[in-house]
């Protein structure tokens, strides 16, 4: 082949520029650290590298909710901690203030049972960040609120569930409805008779839009002088209950009785009513706080697994997505090299000719 | 023969060196010239003289100067200069609608739109909370915002293709006046000659072609008088001395046809910067841009429609999150205007459609993009068409040659924007009985990401916008991909090229000292001729 003098100067200045180019692409790799600067790098490893990103960006925002959750999961185990309390300081007015008491000792009873039931109607209507916690989706209402009418304390909230996503199409509910923790069923066998022989009877129905159970309790037979029918459907209704048969009086205020020994019996058969209730109340407390440190260990759990998750994932984006170093450092090197080599032949060649030699 | 026949023939040697100096002195002062082909001039033996019996010979002439060319390679470069044309003009607009799309910088749609839903899920958990409302209509801004940049700069980028479309145009139409003004002058110089000898003129000629290679691609031919004869688009674009003048005229897309002679050629031009341009036009606004305003679309419509079902904190429900989508009509009849509204936004299919009507007095509705007929039926005048959610009503008087397309493509960026401006109004509950602490239609807003999308074919709204990625990457490297391969198969047609017509120095050198050599000979031998003749005189 005839090789002149534009072709020398065409090849070395391609070659030239072909190895500069090359130089810039892996310096700016260096710069950045990145193997892909662009989609057209590398189209594949660019759309595992968006889909990677765009898992632990989804990861990152489930384990935002998830600490959200349990925020909420952990601030309501407190309030059921003291709820459990409350009931169990009940429960000893009980067993203490049975029969044959002074009145005073009667209307310490009644006072103490009454700063309880107020103390529980605090604990239902408590607040989050300007959220009652207790109301289901009506965070806005309180839970619990006194009906001057029927002398009940009402639920005002519903079943609403409030679920936070934790994991792709997986979801979990972050609150516990008042429903659900301050009214309760009665389980198991129920006895027919109080201790003294009295007969009794417990009726309950559940309101399937609130999940308040009213049960209904009935001492004695009908047509008894001593026959009584109340109803409770929250353990504030209970505690009122109490603090009211301490003063022989029904929850209007009225009294139980006009005879006093009816009215005394008739109390004290109240109480002891109310004796399975507040155990089953208790139970059903501790209960919703098992359930509680399930939807915790759950979440948890899940949280680990995200935390790993996004190891992984950021492991592999990294992978992907950056520049080897060593391999970069080594390639830079030898472009160098090959640089510096192309540029002292070029030196040789063009800076002879013929012409040089001709004297 | 005399003494004095000596100093013809010496002379011819000195005149003949002296031209082959001079032919030398051209090549190497044109080294660098690019397009120059090497000269040589062409030594024979002058007419011998017939003396006494013999043949004496009669020294040397000059008969021509040779000029080092093959039409072949000249050919090949052509074509590779058209195909070069093509590659760069792809290389360059692609590369650039890359970096609107660059997502290894962040650069792009797939940040803002997992910000949006992050913040659906944010609202999730907090329902009622005015901090994660506001947040969440701060981020569907920003996602609007981003949306509408990524569309500015591919319309920037398809009117840049445009400008360059009519600048290349004008390029071309000088390149013409130019090559018909060496055609006239080549078959002045040419006229009765048998040898081609316009060389100057004809190197001039070749690298005008060239450049016109890389901006159209054409076909030519050399007339027997050396008129080069240039055919772009199956048009004539130089014949003779004269030459057609390049029009662009903007057609009914916005896009820039070209018109030669009064006649549309676009469609006829495939390579040089022209073809690839109007080419990657064509690739930008069907992939990338439509493909942008389909996933927009889409999310307007999923998400108003959840949006809709819901209520927001003050209670009020079937509000729209995105400004509901719009139909823009485009009309190509005389006598009759058409208008089209959404009824069903559930059934939009976000294609575009073409009406027409027949002889007969029918309609037909062609969805566009896959070319289906929609339906069709007896039209009869003033009474709405419906169709996939549409309805479509015209006034005037319609003829079997008026068509009317509709598109709910088209505006999607410009009327892209956040309807709510009050954030009690944002839906997070599915029932108004269970405000505020409902959060269930939020939660259907967050499942959206994950949801295929029939409108999108099936994908994601994230799957589909990574495919719009990794469509744009792919061309984009096969653009650089392939500009590299062109650009090394030019340098080697070029390579080959001067390989032939080339200068070498070293070649011209020893040239230079071959024909000085004669040169002295020549002189030396009028010398002797002439001591011959003093031999003469003396006696």
């Amino acid at each position: 082949m005839r090789i002149t003098s534009f072709m020398i100067f065409n090849q070395l200045t391609r070659s030239l520029q072909r190895n500069m180019e090359d130089f810039a692409k892996l310096n700016s790799q260096l710069a950045s650290g990145k193997r892909i600067e662009k989609p057209s790098d590398d189209v594949i490893g660019m759309m595992r590298s968006l889909d990677y990103r765009l898992s632990i960006n989804n990861t990152e925002q489930y384990k935002r909710n998830i600490e959200e959750a349990n925020f909420h999961l952990q601030f309501t185990d407190k309030v059921l901690g003291s709820v459990s309390d409350s009931l169990l300081k009940l429960k000893e007015l009980l067993s203490m203030g049975g029969n044959d008491q002074t009145d005073e000792n009667r209307s310490f009873y009644s006072n103490q049972a009454a700063e309880w039931r107020d103390f529980l109607l605090e604990l239902s209507n408590t607040k989050l960040r300007d959220r009652y916690i207790f109301s289901g989706y009506k965070t806005d209402q309180v839970a619990f609120s006194y009906n001057s009418s029927t002398c009940h304390y009402d639920y005002n909230g519903d079943l609403g569930e409030i679920q936070i996503p934790f994991d792709t199409g997986a979801t979990l509910p972050s609150n516990i409805q008042g429903s659900e923790a301050f009214s309760f069923t009665l389980e198991g066998p129920l006895p027919t008779e109080l201790p003294d022989g009295t007969p009794l009877n417990y009726g309950q129905t559940t309101d399937p839009s609130t999940g308040v159970t009213t049960i209904t309790i009935e001492i004695g037979n009908s047509g008894d002088p001593d026959y009584d029918t109340f109803s409770i459907s929250n353990l504030m209704d209970v505690a009122n209950v109490m603090s009211y048969a301490w003063q022989y009086k029904d929850i209007t205020g009225s009294d139980l009785h006009s005879d006093a020994a009816i009215r005394e019996e008739m109390a004290t058969h109240r109480l002891m009513a109310l004796s399975i209730p507040l155990d089953d109340a208790g139970n059903q407390v501790l209960q919703v706080q098992a359930e509680i440190g399930t939807r915790q260990v759950h979440l948890n759990d899940q949280n680990a697994r995200l935390d790993n998750a996004a190891l992984n994932l950021k492991n592999a984006l990294s992978k992907t997505e950056d520049a080897d170093m060593e391999q970069t450092i080594t390639e830079i090197l030898k472009t160098e090299t090959a640089l510096q080599a192309l540029r002292e032949s070029a030196s040789r060649l063009i800076s002879q000719s013929l012409l040089d030699f001709l004297k | 023969m005399s003494l004095f026949g000596l100093f013809d023939i010496a002379k011819s040697a000195i005149f003949a060196s002296q031209t082959a100096l001079t032919v030398t002195s051209q090549n190497i002062a044109n080294v660098n010239t690019p397009g120059f082909t090497r000269r040589e001039a062409l030594f024979a033996v002058a007419a011998p003289v017939a003396l006494s019996g013999n043949l004496l010979g009669n020294g040397v002439t000059i008969t021509g100067i040779k000029r080092y060319y093959d039409q072949f390679i000249q050919t090949q470069l052509l074509g590779q200069y058209e195909n070069y044309g093509r590659s760069s003009a792809l290389n360059q607009t692609l590369s650039q609608i890359e970096q609107i799309f660059n997502e290894a910088k962040n650069i792009g749609l797939a940040v803002p739109l997992t910000d949006f839903f992050n913040a659906w899920q944010e609202l999730a958990t907090n329902p009622e909370g005015f901090v994660q409302r506001s947040d969440l209509l701060q981020k569907a801004n920003s996602l609007v915002l981003a949306a509408k940049q990524m569309e500015r700069g591919i319309t920037d980028n398809l009117e840049s293709v445009s400008d360059s479309i009519d600048n290349i145009a004008e390029r071309v139409n000088a390149i013409a006046s130019e090559i018909a003004a060496i055609n006239g002058k080549i078959v002045q110089v040419e006229a009765g000659s048998q040898v081609q000898n316009a060389n100057d003129l004809r190197d001039q000629r070749d690298v005008l072609m060239n450049e016109l290679a890389t901006l159209v691609d054409f076909s030519s031919y050399e007339d027997e008088n050396g008129s080069m004869t240039i055919m772009a688009g199956m048009r004539n674009l130089v014949s003779g001395e004269t030459s057609n003048s390049l029009s662009t005229r903007t057609n009914e897309e916005g896009d820039k046809d070209l018109y030669l002679d009064g006649i549309n050629i676009t469609g006829n031009i495939k390579k040089g910067q022209l073809g690839g341009l109007i080419s990657v036009r064509d690739t930008i606004r069907t992939n990338s841009l439509n493909g942008l305003r389909r996933l927009i679309a889409s999310l307007i419509q999923e998400i108003n429609m959840l949006h809709r079902s819901g209520y927001g904190l003050d209670g009020t429900t079937d509000n729209d999150f995105f400004a509901p989508l719009q139909l823009s009509t485009r009309d190509f009849s005389s006598g009759a205007d058409m208008t089209a509204t959404i009824t069903d936004s559930s059934q939009l299919t976000l294609d575009e459609y073409s009406i027409q009507f027949d002889a007969s007095g029918n309609y037909l509705v062609y969805n566009k993009q896959n070319g289906t007929l929609v339906t069709s039926g007896a039209y009869v005048s003033g009474s709405p068409i419906s169709f996939d959610g549409i309805e479509i009503s015209i006034t005037g008087t319609v003829t079997s040659t008026d068509k009317f397309t509709v598109s709910p493509l088209t505006d999607v960026m410009k009327n892209f924007q956040v309807a709510i401006s009050d954030q009690q109004k944002i839906a997070a509950a599915s029932s108004n009985a269970a405000l505020p602490g409902d959060n269930s239609n939020a939660l259907r807003i967050v499942q959206l990401y994950q949801n295929s999308i029939a409108n999108l074919g099936g994908a994601t709204l994230s799957s589909y916008y990574g495919g719009l990625v990794s469509t744009i990457g792919s061309m984009s490297r096969a653009a650089s991909d392939s500009l590299t391969f062109d650009d090394n198969l030019l340098s080697e047609l070029n390579t080959k090229r001067e390989s032939l017509s080339g200068v070498s120095l070293d070649e011209e050198a020893a040239n230079l000292i071959r024909f000085q050599r004669s040169y002295q000979a020549g002189a030396k031998m009028i010398q002797i001729t002439d001591e011959l003749l003093q031999t003469l005189l003396d006696l």
